[in-house]
């Protein structure tokens, strides 16, 4: 994998880069070292690549699902190393989502370490932010109001909309016919309506 | 179906035969050492971050006080890769303490030195949860009071 654009970041903005960095814990790809304030220490931001080279065999990368047991053994490599963030550099989006479903999974069981506060995932075009957000908080607001409304019609049209007992009874085919027609007009969404023939 | 013939296994197939039976032979002491002490054991403890191959269970008398797990990794041979997974694997898997189990003292040495060998300003002092031990150790100790045990045995166990 090219890290060149990860390099050139670094150096664009400032921080001291180091590559093939090892802390005695294992391999670190690249490191950012930040010097926020001469009073105050550096931080160090570290990336390491998940692959198929690494010990486990290719088959993971082949179906873009990368073992539980690489991402815990990249993170710890870095929290080991003294890295204040470890970012897990994947070959594409698909890996990289998969990285964060499983980092959000590992730091779901409540222990002592949130993993998902100290690793995170990137891919070499990623634009967006590497935060993970909670499933909760990952649905948007006018998600749930859509899904609300969609409720509430259906409740509707439970209510309105279909004949029962007597009603259904007493209904000529020709009224059936009408009512269905009707129904079909208006039920459907927005910018849905049925196109009639000719 | 049959059993295959030792000859019938590729290396790599061999090699992680051999390495299971040698983690059953250093899980073994340490499932009845737990037992005789009368801890529940645990094997393959696993909450989703992979197996951690023995724990013991201490159940406080008090509801209201959690259960505390000391969990037991075994390796068989030194690599920073695995020590990193096993510590993964305990502390995702909300282990207490966490023991290493190795064959020889001289990995006894590596391993503990690996641990040791973190930056001063890292966030974790992971000597302070990890203990590295071979089985025989652990056996041979067994009965040995601590210092701090001893005092106040001597002194009528009284907490002050």
């Amino acid at each position: 994998m090219n890290l060149e654009r990860l390099i050139e970041a670094g150096e664009e903005k400032g921080f001291e880069v180091e590559q093939d960095a090892d802390y005695g814990a294992g391999p670190i790809d690249i490191v950012w070292n930040i010097n926020v304030h001469p009073v105050l220490p550096n931080i160090k931001f570290g990336f390491v690549v998940l692959g198929a080279e690494e010990e486990g065999g290719s088959q993971d990368t082949e179906d873009n699902q990368l073992s539980l047991r690489k991402i815990e053994e990249a993170a710890f490599r870095g929290i080991r190393s003294g890295l204040d963030k470890v970012y897990l550099v994947t070959e594409n989006e698909e890996m990289a989502k998969s990285v964060s479903g499983k980092i959000e999974w590992l730091a779901s069981h409540g222990s002592l370490i949130r993993l998902d506060a100290i690793s995170l995932r990137l891919y070499p075009e990623q634009q967006e932010s590497s935060v993970i957000t909670p499933s909760q908080q990952r649905v948007p607001e006018g998600e749930k109001i859509k899904k609300q409304t969609e409720r509430e019609r259906e409740e509707k049209f439970d209510k309105y909309n279909r004949p029962q007992g007597e009603r259904r009874d007493k209904e000529s085919e020709q009224e059936r016919i009408e009512r269905e027609l009707k129904f079909d007009e208006n039920s459907r969404p927005k910018g849905q309506k049925k196109v009639l023939d000719d | 179906m049959g059993q295959r013939g030792e000859n019938s296994y590729s290396e790599p197939e061999r090699r992680a035969q051999e390495r299971l039976q040698s983690i059953d032979t250093l899980k073994a002491p340490i499932i009845q050492l737990g037992k005789d002490m009368g801890y529940e054991v645990i094997e393959n403890h696993d909450l989703g971050a992979g197996p951690v191959h023995i724990v013991w269970l201490f159940k406080p008398s008090s509801e209201s006080l959690p259960d505390m797990r000391l969990g037991f990794l075994c390796l068989t041979e030194f690599s920073n890769s695995s020590i990193n997974e096993g510590l993964a694997r305990a502390m995702l898997n909300l282990v207490d303490k966490l023991v290493f189990v190795v064959p020889t003292e001289t990995m006894t040495k590596e391993v503990k030195d690996a641990i040791e060998s973190m930056p001063d300003r890292s966030i974790l002092q992971l000597r302070k949860y990890v203990t590295v031990l071979t089985p025989s150790t652990l056996v041979s100790k067994q009965g040995i009071k601590g210092a701090s045990k001893r005092n106040s045995a001597q002194t009528g166990g009284e907490v002050m």
